[in-house]
């Protein structure tokens, strides 16, 4: 027994926190919970974003051809619907806006989303998307509870005048839904070899454990 | 078995003309470990095995990884998500680290506890000690490679620190570098030292590490010189041989090793942000400096060391004393046989001292490893200040105490009263 707290001790890693302001800006972030296996949500989610995002911020480490795979969406209706720019469903996610356009629109160019759910992690973008207010002091007229004078507009504002809050949060989670499947898609997949993997590990083990009892025998 | 099978005859031509029987008697049938050794004694197999897996999943890394600024954060997505399999490769390597670090601690604390490092395995632990400092800088050049904001900037947070040393730092700086920030041309070489250079000298320090651990045999938990009392055969009385008793016994710590290590690459691959750091999922950017940069959990205890040290002596910079403390912290542990004057082995028939000492020391290294992750404030400093000094008084004050201490008296045999 003395043994096993002695191991457990130093396998835990030494629990870490870090103080300071809210991981949300100025507010605690809110709660959110992934499910990468609803794959309706995640077909709504992805056509928020081809809709409403993709137009300043590519995908570009990701395929227009897995996400239709991983979504269940046929190949060719995903070509006829979802791809603008005449690119090759094998493609990467790219977009067509500008470097120079961008920043003499914009004033900056769009950051690529691929990964921003690893980034800054799912809850943080649940939280931010629902969480503009109107600021006449910001150029757009709106400002942002998580992320202080940022630049981007409130591009969903005209969907969330016209849907309920409850309607709006179910956009915004299959939009957040998305962007966790789209940072890491093999997510399913590893956790589905992972349970045969542990399986294998605990036969494994026990074999492991009957042979070393065995030949302990020898040595009393 | 008859004495002219065909695997007689084969084994008897290839020892006609290579030792392997006597390779095989030598190294594990033959090869006598003390009957009393315990736990404590399976990681340095454990980190064997590790050591094949990040050498074997690093060639298949390599295989699809672009070494140059323009292209290493976008190879890395590509093996991610293109490449067949690329993601668990990737966690494995990623997660191998971290793993390596946790046993290469747990194996260097059972020496340290069972004085293992003492006559005559001086240089079995000085060896090891070796391979613990190449995988430090294994372990760097490895975490630059994915080029994210965490590579970038942990990369030229620690090559700065060479630019910290007097008169001719900041042209040493920029030699290693090879430009005046941390660059492609930075990136191509810290990759040519990871996949070539480092591992190389990793694989021939083990070697000499387990050659020199195999002509003098294991410590154990009481320190007993198990070749002392030998039969008329000269086996050792208290021993048993590796095969198949040490090997089975590995094995089975290989499971639940494993299993540990399957459940934290197939369900936590990024640990939390401790395997693999959020702030890296964003490409290096020279222009935006991240609000902390931490360096991976394994080396926070010397990066609170270094960030402890923050005032000017002698005239030498703050800076520059903080990375020779940082130095020291780790070269330190080289000097361990020739810092000990006690005359037992073990923690357990040490003195008082010793003990508390020994303590102290584990304390001191779990909160400077949580110092080195957080933000630093005035109060946490002090606090890196005084556990630098307990971690390093462990070492400094060992002559004395273990000289003067009160020891108990160690037994001839194992499982005897002394």
């Amino acid at each position: 027994m003395r043994k096993f707290l002695y191991l457990l001790f130093f396998f835990s890693p030494t629990i870490l926190f870090s103080a300071g302001e809210y991981r949300c800006g100025l507010m605690e972030c809110d709660n959110f919970e992934a499910n990468v296996s609803d794959k309706a949500s995640l077909q709504r989610g992805l056509s928020t974003y081809m809709n409403y995002c993709y137009g300043c911020h590519s995908l570009k480490y990701s395929r227009y051809k897995r996400v239709a795979e991983d979504l269940l969406i046929p190949l060719e209706m995903y070509e006829d619907n979802l791809i603008f720019n005449g690119s090759k469903i094998g493609e990467l996610m790219e977009i067509s806006l500008s470097k120079d356009d961008a920043i003499n629109w914009l004033g900056a160019y769009p950051p690529d989303l691929t990964l921003e759910a690893r980034l800054r992690r799912p809850d943080w973008i649940y939280t931010y998307l629902r969480n503009y207010y109107p600021d006449s002091t910001r150029p757009y007229g709106v400002n942002n509870k998580v992320y202080q004078n940022v630049n981007m507009p409130h591009v969903l504002e005209d969907m969330q005048n016209s849907l309920s809050v409850a309607e709006y949060d179910q956009v915004i989670y299959d939009l957040t839904n998305f962007m966790t499947y789209v940072a890491d898609p093999s997510a399913e997949q590893r956790k589905r070899i992972g349970t045969y993997v542990l399986l294998f590990l605990v036969i494994f083990t026990s074999f492991a454990y009957m042979t070393y009892r065995e030949f302990k025998k020898d040595l009393k | 078995m008859s004495e002219n099978t065909i695997g007689k005859k084969s084994i008897d031509w290839v020892d006609k003309r290579f030792p392997v029987v006597d390779l095989f008697e030598r190294h594990l049938s033959k090869y006598y470990s003390p009957s009393n050794i315990n736990i404590w004694y399976l990681f340095g197999f454990l980190l064997l095995i590790v050591l094949v897996m990040q050498i074997l999943t690093g060639l298949w890394l390599m295989m699809n990884y672009t070494n140059t600024a323009e292209g290493a954060f976008s190879s890395i997505e590509y093996i991610m998500r293109d490449v067949d399999y690329g993601w668990l490769i990737r966690y494995m390597h990623a997660g191998g680290a971290s793993a390596f670090f946790a046993l290469i601690y747990l194996h260097m604390f059972r020496g340290m506890m069972y004085g293992s490092y003492q006559k005559p395995r001086e240089l079995i632990w000085v060896g090891g000690w070796f391979v613990y400092v190449l995988l430090c800088a294994e372990g760097f050049t490895g975490y630059v490679l994915p080029w994210g904001q965490m590579s970038f900037w942990a990369a030229q947070v620690i090559i700065s620190l060479v630019g910290s040393i007097p008169y001719f730092g900041e042209d040493l700086a920029i030699w290693i570098r090879g430009d005046y920030i941390v660059s492609g041309i930075t990136l191509s070489r810290l990759f040519a030292f990871h996949v070539v250079l480092l591992p190389i000298l990793i694989i021939a320090v083990v070697f000499f590490h387990i050659l020199a651990l195999h002509e003098i045999g294991s410590n154990n938990p009481d320190g007993i010189e198990v070749k002392k009392h030998t039969d008329q055969d000269g086996v050792p009385l208290d021993a048993k041989p590796f095969f198949p008793y040490d090997i089975t016994h590995d094995f089975y710590a290989l499971g639940v090793f494993l299993l540990i290590f399957c459940t934290v690459i197939f369900f936590f691959p990024e640990g939390g942000g401790y395997i693999i750091e959020y702030v890296n999922y964003e490409p290096a950017n020279p222009l935006s400096t991240p609000a902390h940069i931490v360096p991976s959990w394994y080396y926070t205890p010397f990066y609170a060391m270094l960030r402890a040290i923050d005032f000017p002596l002698f005239g030498l910079t703050a800076k520059f004393l903080g990375f020779v403390v940082m130095a020291a912290g780790i070269a330190i542990f080289a000097a361990l046989p020739w810092l000990d004057r006690s005359p037992v082995k073990s923690i357990k028939y040490k003195g008082i001292f010793s003990k508390i000492f020994l303590t102290c020391f584990v304390i001191s290294f779990f909160v400077l490893a949580y110092l080195g992750s957080v933000p630093p404030t005035e109060t946490k400093n002090l606090l890196a200040k005084v556990f630098t000094f307990l971690y390093f008084s462990y070492f400094l004050l060992m002559p004395f105490y273990t000289r003067f201490e009160k020891c108990k008296p160690v037994p001839e045999r194992v499982g005897e009263a002394a």
